[in-house]
């Protein structure tokens, strides 16, 4: 079970380590704030509670920068 | 999971201090619905109004057209824009490219003024002298400075700029730590000068947190420049916004509570702490000024750009 994740410049497949595994889960991995990202499933805005599923697109768009 | 208002399952956005899911269409219409509440709870605009945004580009300023737009196709206001061009390298250009494309889709009159057609130097210039005082000060006090001439220059009466809540927080808060009680007495939604050639300033997006401006315009697939100014990390505004983020977490309400409790206390702060200034004129550029030369002149005349 993978799924895409997309983050700037960043293109990478990744594992789905267990179920229920959240963009929040991702999140926290990348030490990124929700507060600073907005993210899409598979070109789609979805809230950071949403469960990863198997060849799922997850892009992360970061919306605000210091200053 | 479902909109907490229509039902629809494609939920994107989640309200932390309620609960409350939304969908795409049912959070652009609450996004909008909240400026246009601030707008009349606030009177900033008037019938007949020229309204001149301060367009950089960046999502705020985006947003701010995009809502105010909709007063100006009711033919309540009309609409010009300004961009100023710092002259930082491999960042404002982008910006500048998405502003003239925002001002030609809504076919409203905009200018863009560039620091270096204006002053003779750039932002990044000024970054290389010795004894420099942060790229912040001079930014701010020039583009206030262009951005009021031209607001005179286009006829408008309102100047409306993008700043969201967590600006407006980082204000007062910014301004508390440094003890500056005299720019504590000049925050808010309408900020009047007694000189007339400055123009009423506005701010529409008062109470809407950044974040939710960025999935506003990523909603409504406007075009903005998402980047980082590349002088930011500099600042002090960086160091309070880190820290009132932090907080923010645990306390959700913590910034509506700060804007609420400084509106509490503006009347009192402007009545006790205002201080009358002289207006006179600038004797180098004839803006109107409290010294002999404005903020801006005496930064030039610092420069050597005289």
């Amino acid at each position: 079970m993978s799924f895409v994740l997309k983050y700037k410049s960043l293109e990478e497949e990744k594992e789905i380590p267990h179920e229920n595994y959240t963009i929040k889960d991702v999140l926290n991995e990348l030490e990124l704030s929700a507060q600073t990202i907005v993210s899409k499933q598979n070109g789609e805005l979805v809230i950071e509670d949403t469960v990863i599923n198997d060849d799922d697109e997850i892009q992360l768009v970061q919306i605000i920068y210091g200053g | 999971m479902k909109c907490s208002k229509c039902g629809n399952p494609k939920v994107i956005f989640k309200r932390e201090q309620s609960g409350q899911l939304l969908c795409k269409d049912c959070f652009i219409e609450s996004i909008e619905k909240k400026v246009i509440k601030t707008v009349r709870k606030e009177k900033l605009l008037d019938k007949g109004d020229k309204v001149l945004v301060a367009l950089s580009g960046g999502k705020d300023s985006v947003t701010t057209l995009e809502i105010l737009n909709s007063f100006r196709r009711m033919n309540v206001i009309d609409i010009c824009a300004v961009t100023v061009d710092e002259g930082i390298d491999n960042y404002r250009q982008e910006g500048v490219d998405i502003a003239i494309r925002h001002a030609e889709r809504l076919g409203i009159e905009h200018k863009v003024v560039s620091l270096k057609d204006e002053y003779g130097i750039t932002l990044d210039e000024i970054m290389q002298r010795e004894n420099h005082k942060g790229s912040c000060t001079y930014c701010g006090v020039f583009r206030r400075t262009i951005i009021n001439k031209a607001a005179r220059e286009m006829g408008a009466t309102k100047i409306a700029t993008g700043h969201n809540l967590d600006d407006e927080v980082q204000a007062i808060m910014m301004n508390y730590l440094e003890g500056n009680t005299d720019n504590l007495t000049k925050l808010g939604a309408k900020t009047e000068s007694k000189a007339k050639e400055f123009t009423v300033k506005i701010k529409p997006l008062r109470e809407i947190p950044e974040r939710e401006i960025g999935l506003y315009v990523v909603a409504k697939e406007l075009e903005v420049h998402f980047d980082s100014c590349p002088y930011a990390m500099q600042s002090f505004r960086g160091e309070v916004s880190e820290v009132i983020n932090q907080l923010a977490e645990k306390h959700p309400t913590l910034k509506y509570s700060t804007l609420r409790g400084y509106d509490k206390i503006k009347g009192i702060l402007k009545k006790e702490l205002t201080k009358d200034y002289s207006h006179g004129r600038c004797e180098r550029c004839g803006e109107p000024s409290a010294n002999k030369l404005c903020k801006a002149c005496s930064f030039l005349k610092e420069l050597g750009c005289d």
